[in-house]
């Protein structure tokens, strides 16, 4: 930053709304607005290149939603979320947004917030380790997709799409039919959102019931299921347990 | 309870009765015991008057001893004893006052009594059933009514709980975009705050059992989308494809509206390409077919859930025209339609307006 001034994004699918926020700004001299962009893609791209100080950010957004794409970026960064959905405060706080700015907001309050971010840069500069809480897509509702980035490209994917999941170690792999898929994040996050058609047959895989072709008996207390594709998984005892009442 | 016999509507028939029963005893008396006119005409009247008097006291016995608190055998019995009992009187006091009169007459009074008070206690037997018979129509109708009306309540309850509620992510959404042109286009901010308005009024004060024109549902349709239109600009395209023999035709009120709203939810929030939505009816003999559609991104997997916006104009249109079917949906060539089937014929109409 040559003048010192403090980079700025605006990630919002409604000019007007990123409109106020620029009009909102210019009382803050110290802050340039480097780019505005209208989706979460563009929104990644954009958070790469220019590597702002901070972010405005809505959530409701085309194609990829404002945690959705959060979940896809590697360092942290300053949020301040802006939003009419008030339902999403709680999630926000999870991913160390410096403030939530309910739509309406006003002046006032706007330069609450970012006062509060500019406070906190003089401080201690831009957080660089990652939250060790992996970011997650708002709790209340079960998860419909699931973004992952692979190859540098990012790949939305249907849950109902999904075969199974698999442990390993703070990653958990995503098996479909067009490849698999690493994603930072636990196995209990999964088991407690995915619809109820997922199951945690063992402390290592979650299978799509809809995939599972038969569950068989090796020896005793020792089974397995066999997937439609032909994998094989371990399934524990509760686990079995889970499938027996499922299946019933 | 009231005694029916002297409501309005059962005195007519009250009066018809006790004219019969003098007429008869009147020709009874006169052609087959060959008494004199007079005599035969005050003896009748008396007699009939009386009559009338203790059958109508009858009916308050008779509810006393209804068939829900006493068995069969015991409302018989004591019927019997109240029949017995009331023939006794009503003869003692028809010759109390007819013998009065004619002192002459007594003889004869006394050697006639035995067919007097057989005929006499037929008839008290007989009004006691037939007003046994009355009070059963009258819990039976009763209940029929109260049953029907139950039902017309429990459908208008269900009616209100669909009702049309408006999002409130619009509004709040719809007030941001005002703030932001209060500062860069306030004669916008102020256009736009007016048709915020009207909309609000709409849908604010609107009666979702009420029917209103097709004309009117998209007269607020278009307030809401020139909202719309201001957040998303160019990203939202409206047509309208409706014959003229369309614009006057009833539908229930906001029926169309949530279906617009699902065309936004699912076409515009989730893609940043253009959305256009048509809504366009044509009418068919009985029916109208209104369908809207919109294109959608197929790539986009929704995160937003469906909605229970269809199923609930499913139920509403279910419940106001007693029909099922005339809600279908459609996925051809990323476009998603849903098709009403609006029936025409008034008569099939249930209208649930409280006017």
């Amino acid at each position: 930053m040559s003048n010192n001034k403090l980079a700025a994004i605006i990630i919002d699918d409604e000019k007007l709304a990123r409109d106020l926020i620029r009009n909102y700004l210019k009382q803050f001299d110290t802050i340039k607005i480097v780019d505005e962009c209208e989706n979460g893609f563009e929104g990644i791209k954009s958070i790469n290149e220019n590597n702002p100080d901070l972010i405005f950010l809505d959530i409701q957004m085309p194609k990829l939603n404002g945690f959705e794409m959060l979940e896809l970026i590697e360092e942290n960064y300053n949020i301040i979320f802006t939003t009419a959905y008030d339902q999403y405060a709680l999630k926000a706080f999870d991913v160390n947004a410096i403030d939530y700015l309910l739509k309406p907001f006003s002046k006032e309050r706007f330069k609450e917030a970012v006062e509060k971010t500019i406070e906190k840069i003089s401080n201690s500069g831009r957080p660089i380790i990652k939250s060790s809480l992996p970011k997650l897509f708002p709790t209340e509702e079960k998860l419909k997709r699931i973004v992952v980035k692979k190859n540098n490209k990012i790949v939305i994917i249907p849950v109902d799409t999904i075969i199974y999941l698999e442990a390993q170690d703070d990653y958990v792999n995503i098996v479909t039919p067009d490849g698999s898929y690493l994603k930072q994040n636990r196995m209990k996050y999964y088991e407690e959102h995915l619809p109820n058609s997922f199951i945690r047959i063992h402390r290592s895989y979650i299978a799509n019931l809809n995939d599972i072709k038969e569950i068989s008996l090796l020896e005793k207390d020792n089974r397995i299921v066999i997937l439609k594709n032909g994998n094989r998984l371990q399934v524990s005892k509760t686990g079995y347990k889970l499938l027996k009442e499922m299946i019933r | 309870m009231e005694n029916p016999l002297v409501k309005n509507n059962s005195r007519t028939y009250l009066i018809t009765v006790i004219v019969i029963m003098g007429l008869s005893f009147f020709l009874l008396l006169y052609f087959l015991f060959d008494t004199n006119v007079e005599i035969s005409i005050l003896d009748s009247l008396i007699t009939s008057l009386f009559f009338a008097l203790i059958s109508l006291s009858l009916w308050y016995p008779t509810n006393y001893i209804s068939l829900d608190n006493y068995s069969l055998e015991k409302v018989i019995l004591n019927n019997i004893l109240i029949a017995i009992v009331a023939t006794s009187l009503w003869l003692y006091l028809s010759y109390l006052i007819v013998t009065t009169i004619f002192h002459e007459y007594e003889e004869f009074f006394l050697y006639t009594s035995i067919w007097r008070f057989t005929i006499g206690l037929l008839l008290f037997i007989i009004s006691i059933i037939l007003n046994y018979v009355i009070i059963y129509y009258n819990n039976f109708t009763e209940k029929v009514l109260s049953e029907s009306n139950f039902n017309a309540l429990i459908t208008e309850a269900e009616l209100k709980s669909l009702k049309y509620q408006i999002n409130p992510h619009f509004l709040f959404n719809a007030l941001n975009s005002i703030s932001s042109l209060t500062i860069s286009n306030p004669e916008k901010a102020q256009e736009m705050s007016i048709n915020l308005s009207d909309f609000l009024r709409k849908t604010l004060s609107g009666n979702d059992i009420k029917k209103i024109s097709l004309k009117e549902e998209i007269e607020s349709i278009e307030l809401y989308l020139k909202i719309e239109k201001v957040r998303f600009e160019k990203r939202l395209e409206f047509n309208l494809d409706i014959t003229e023999e369309c614009k006057d035709i009833l539908i229930p009120n906001m029926i169309l509206q949530p279906l617009i709203e699902n065309a936004i939810k699912h076409g515009v929030y989730e893609s940043s390409e253009r959305v256009e939505i048509t809504l366009s009816c044509r009418r068919k003999e009985n029916i109208v077919e209104i369908k809207i559609s919109n294109n959608y991104d197929p790539s986009a997997v929704s995160n937003i859930g469906e909605g229970i916006g269809l199923s609930n104009i499913n139920r509403r249109l279910k419940l106001i025209y007693q029909r099922t079917n005339l809600v279908s949906i459609t996925k051809l060539d990323n476009i998603f339609s849903v098709l009403l089937l609006i029936p025409i014929d008034d008569s099939a109409i249930k209208d649930f307006s409280n006017e």
